[in-house]
């Protein structure tokens, strides 16, 4: 199957957050109370309720103030640390690229909101009894609620008014992402950027950007933590090896002690 | 036969009141290892009993060392007292505990080196644990990612540490031939005079004029 992703292009983007209000529909998410903090952004951050929202930053370039916008939500990362560390196999590769999850699995241990390097997940554990369960975009794949199993595009993609959020082929859409930015750079916007072609091995969320990712708070350089490495990739192998290896030899020692000190001289 | 105490009924309460929590706390965690145990943590209960259990795993110690604070220290004391003899005991070791008799054993106190060495383990494995279990409990979303990170992997680490060691300490004390008395001593708190003079010599010796251990 050949991957699919969503493309955001901020220079296409109004802002309009109709998306937002899109996934809340489709996904069943409730609204939240939230006050005016003197910005159009709201909510503030993303919750379990919220699992996409658009950012707005207003950033002065010599007197020339610009409002730019970006689309956050899970980035849908080839090397999903989320993945990598979730202990229960709640959170899968979905076979178009995405990273899904089947909510019946989550422990609610929070791994992945720690781990991400986009700080995506979102969880309502509470903190004294650690119950609780995640929550985040699927490009609507969930279970019960999968629009791309059905032929449909997400709720995001299919509101969006301007054009500036598009679905399709991964391959399509980094071609179409760099004629794209090519185009904007010939407008003189020099740092153009198509984001997501190979951040964290891939994205599966890809942004034309008609600045550098840092102008517009966009993570440079997402990286799997070291942490999750060491853990997974050098600590856990080890430790079955360790095990294993104390086991064999106390069963070993144990059987070797016992044939020579109980049926040899007796016990002492 | 006469016999000599040993362990008081406190401590021996205490390793099996510790020992019931270590198995809730292994089984609960072991999903993050075998992924057979994956559905156990489905819906998050298994977190709660692990929170439980974390709790009986560290108060009932610190109560412990609170009502017997000069006992507790003692131990903590014979943990970190290494000599010459422990060299001699880690050389020698090997052969003795494959059951032969070639080698002479350097006489031990009341707990011999590799005893010493599990009490080290519990007690640097029992801190990284209770560290880093509380930065994951009370301090998640306070302390930064990295930090969060970091304190899973040396959860992680000392389970490995503390697990592995933990099967040689409960098979050399149920099963293996040279600890006959090791099991028994640690249910009614007794062992004989015999197996405390020729596992324990030291020991015996300092305790032989009457003083309790």
């Amino acid at each position: 199957m050949a991957e699919k992703a969503i493309m955001y292009d901020a220079t296409k983007c109004t802002a309009c957050r109709g998306c937002q209000v899109a996934c809340k529909q489709w996904n069943e998410l409730e609204g939240e109370t939230t006050t005016n903090w003197g910005s159009y952004e709201n909510p503030k951050d993303l919750s379990t309720q919220t699992w996409l929202k658009m950012e707005f930053r207003e950033v002065g370039n010599n007197g020339d103030l610009r409002w730019l916008f970006t689309r956050r939500s899970c980035m849908h990362c080839t090397d999903a640390a989320c993945v990598k560390v979730c202990p229960t196999g709640a959170l899968f590769y979905h076979p178009l690229g995405f990273v899904s999850y089947d909510k019946g699995k989550c422990s609610g241990c929070g791994y992945c909101k720690e781990f991400c390097p986009y700080n995506v997940p979102r969880l309502n554990t509470n903190r004294g009894s650690g119950l609780g369960r995640m929550d985040k975009c699927t490009a609507c794949t969930s279970f019960g609620l999968d629009r791309i199993d059905n032929g449909y595009t997400p709720a995001c993609v299919k509101t969006c008014p301007t054009g500036a959020l598009i679905y399709g082929d991964r391959s399509d859409l980094l071609a179409k992402g760099q004629a794209r930015v090519q185009q904007i750079i010939a407008q003189g916007y020099k740092n153009a950027y198509l984001y997501g072609d190979k951040e964290v091995g891939g994205t599966h969320v890809l942004y034309v950007l008609e600045d550098s990712p840092s102008v517009y708070g966009v993570v440079e350089n997402p990286k799997v933590p070291g942490a999750a490495i060491a853990w997974q990739d050098v600590i856990k192998p080890l430790g079955y090896v360790a095990v294993g290896l104390v086991g064999i030899g106390l069963l070993l020692n144990v059987m070797v002690a016992r044939a020579r000190m109980i049926n040899g001289k007796g016990e002492k | 036969m006469q016999e000599i105490e040993r362990y008081r009924k406190r401590a021996i309460a205490q390793h099996w009141w510790i020992v019931v929590c270590s198995i809730l706390l292994a089984i609960t965690g072991m999903f993050l290892f075998l992924s057979w145990f994956g559905p156990a943590a489905w819906w998050g209960y298994s977190r709660l009993v692990h929170r439980i259990a974390a709790v009986g795993f560290v108060a009932i110690p610190v109560l412990y060392a609170l009502m017997n604070p000069k006992g507790t220290w003692a131990w903590i004391k014979e943990a970190f007292s290494w000599g010459k003899d422990d060299l001699g005991w880690l050389q020698s070791a090997p052969t003795y505990y494959f059951g032969s008799d070639a080698v002479p054993m350097p006489p031990q106190d009341r707990s011999n080196t590799g005893q010493k060495l599990w009490m080290l383990v519990v007690i640097i494995t029992g801190i990284i644990f209770v560290i880093s279990g509380a930065l994951m409990w009370f301090f998640k979303g306070i302390v930064g990612p990295g930090v969060f990170q970091w304190a899973v992997f040396a959860h992680d680490v000392a389970f490995i540490t503390a697990g592995a060691m933990l099967l040689v300490h409960v098979i050399l004390g149920s099963v293996h031939p040279r600890f006959s008395e090791a099991l028994r001593s640690m249910i009614t708190g007794k062992v004989t005079a015999h197996y405390a003079q020729s596992h324990h010599g030291k020991w015996y010796d300092r305790i032989k004029g009457g003083k309790k251990a």
